[in-house]
């Protein structure tokens, strides 16, 4: 489902305008997008959770180069799905895609 | 684990950012949820413009084990949910990295240093004389001076590589004559090939020439000599020549933490080279707990390094002595990663991965002087 499908969907089933829509989402969205970028976790019901890791500073190796390349720390999203999502979509036999 | 802000906190926040009331902001986020849940059903994914995707991916069967009994058992395939970050979202949770870029280091970090060959003959011959109780020079004058005349010393062919040195040493464990006799060579020609560097790079320093004709002489060579060129060639490396001066505490200049800064980027701005940051973080140990987390606000002290690309003796020991506290932190946080750290205390120090100021784990060291 793209963007738009989804906006359309939304708007219907709680009454605003499909404008009014695409901006409360895009609020929800940043307000989220902060939050992670503060380092705090957020959990939405249902959907499940997000969260940030700091994933180290490492070395790997580089066959390209044929040598070790420091790659810096970084941090990353972490969702992790509730189990009431998972578990309805566990044995879903999907349409398309 | 991160702070946690809780749902309420969540619509609360929107609800005062969209100016909507907490109730419709509430049942809007739970609208959007279902919808998601049925896009997910329907097409498999769902994508939020500007934040992220959803989606989900098939887990084909495995084989597995119930965990309680260890009975093998069959997962069958299944869907598993994920979320995509898209990049805006990315970069906006990466900001306090965003300055960092990948660095080739190379087998060795300091591999750039001058009169590369000398570098690893230097560490093998310095290696073999430090083992066990009983160095190859030892056997070899026990065993084979008497007999053998020098002259045929200079027609072997020059055998020089560790591997090669070690297997003659093992040879000579068991006994075979002509392989430990091959060992000599190589240690006598290894000493000879460093003492030629020496002198090409340091012409200036010819105390040391006279000793280079002794070992090529006579095969009949005290230990001393084999191994004091060795030794120097390897304080050489470590201390850059000329940088005699003892130096026993760091200038340091004060500096406030900003917001978005790293231990990493001060490092770069300040020192010059990213990678001396654990100097900073050792001399601020009692300020700084978490290297990933520093306060922002706080006041630490910079030391002042003069030339990062040559460290003298007490700067190598001070930015290995940081890199030592950081395998001790990540030891007890981040156990996977530690060994890493202790791998770079001995490209800095290779006395203090010798003599560690705590206990180490064997397989960390392992890995730490395997280079």
């Amino acid at each position: 489902m793209n963007y738009k499908e989804l906006i359309e969907r939304l708007a219907s089933q709680t009454g605003h305008s499909q404008k009014k829509t695409r901006q409360l989402l895009g609020e929800i969205t940043s307000v989220l997008s902060d939050q992670l970028s503060e380092g705090k976790s957020v959990s939405i019901p249902d959907l499940g959770t997000y969260d940030t890791k700091i994933n180290d500073e490492k070395k790997v190796y580089n066959p390209h180069y044929d040598a070790f390349i420091l790659v810096p720390p970084k941090r990353v999203v972490e969702f992790t799905p509730s189990s009431v999502i998972k578990e309805k979509m566990k044995f879903l036999e999907t349409s398309d895609e | 684990m991160s702070e946690k802000i809780t749902f309420k906190e969540l619509v609360e926040l929107i609800a005062k950012q969209s100016n909507q009331s907490q109730n419709s902001t509430n049942s809007f986020i739970h609208e959007l949820v279902g919808i998601i849940e049925d896009g997910l059903k329907k097409n498999g994914s769902v994508s939020l413009s500007g934040f992220g995707k959803f989606e989900l991916r098939w887990m084909k069967e495995r084989a597995g084990r119930n965990p309680q009994t260890g009975e093998e058992i069959t997962i069958p395939g299944q869907n598993k949910v994920v979320f995509k970050p898209f990049k805006a979202l990315r970069e906006d949770v990466n900001k306090p990295f965003a300055n960092l870029e990948s660095k080739i280091i190379g087998d060795d970090p300091d591999a750039s240093k001058p009169a590369p060959k000398a570098v690893p003959l230097a560490a093998a011959a310095s290696v073999a004389s430090t083992t066990g109780d009983i160095s190859i020079d030892d056997l070899l004058i026990e065993k084979e001076n008497p007999r053998f005349p020098s002259a045929p010393v200079k027609k072997k062919p020059p055998l020089t590589t560790p591997s090669e040195e070690k297997l003659a040493r093992e040879v000579q464990k068991k006994g075979i004559f002509n392989w430990s006799y091959a060992a000599a060579v190589v240690v006598v020609l290894a000493a000879f090939i460093i003492l030629f560097f020496m002198m090409q790079r340091l012409g200036e320093q010819t105390d040391i020439a006279p000793t280079a004709d002794e070992p090529t002489e006579q095969v009949l060579t005290p230990i001393e000599p084999v191994i004091e060129p060795d030794e120097q060639v390897a304080d050489d490396e470590e201390a850059e020549p000329g940088e005699e001066l003892e130096q026993t505490s760091f200038e340091t200049a004060s500096h406030t933490l900003q917001s978005g800064e790293t231990l990493w980027s001060i490092a770069e701005s300040q020192l010059g080279n990213p990678y001396l940051w654990p100097v900073i973080y050792y001399l601020n140990l009692d300020l700084l707990d978490n290297p990933n987390q520093i306060p922002s606000g706080a006041d630490i002290e910079i030391p002042s390094i003069s030339d990062p690309d040559n460290l003298n003796e007490f700067e190598r020991e001070q930015i290995a002595l940081g890199y030592f506290s950081l395998y001790e932190w990540n030891r007890a946080n981040n156990p996977d990663e530690a060994r890493y750290f202790l791998w770079a205390v001995g490209v800095f120090s290779p006395d203090l991965l010798d003599q560690p100021p705590s206990q180490v784990d064997p397989d960390d060291l392992i890995f730490a002087r395997n280079r």
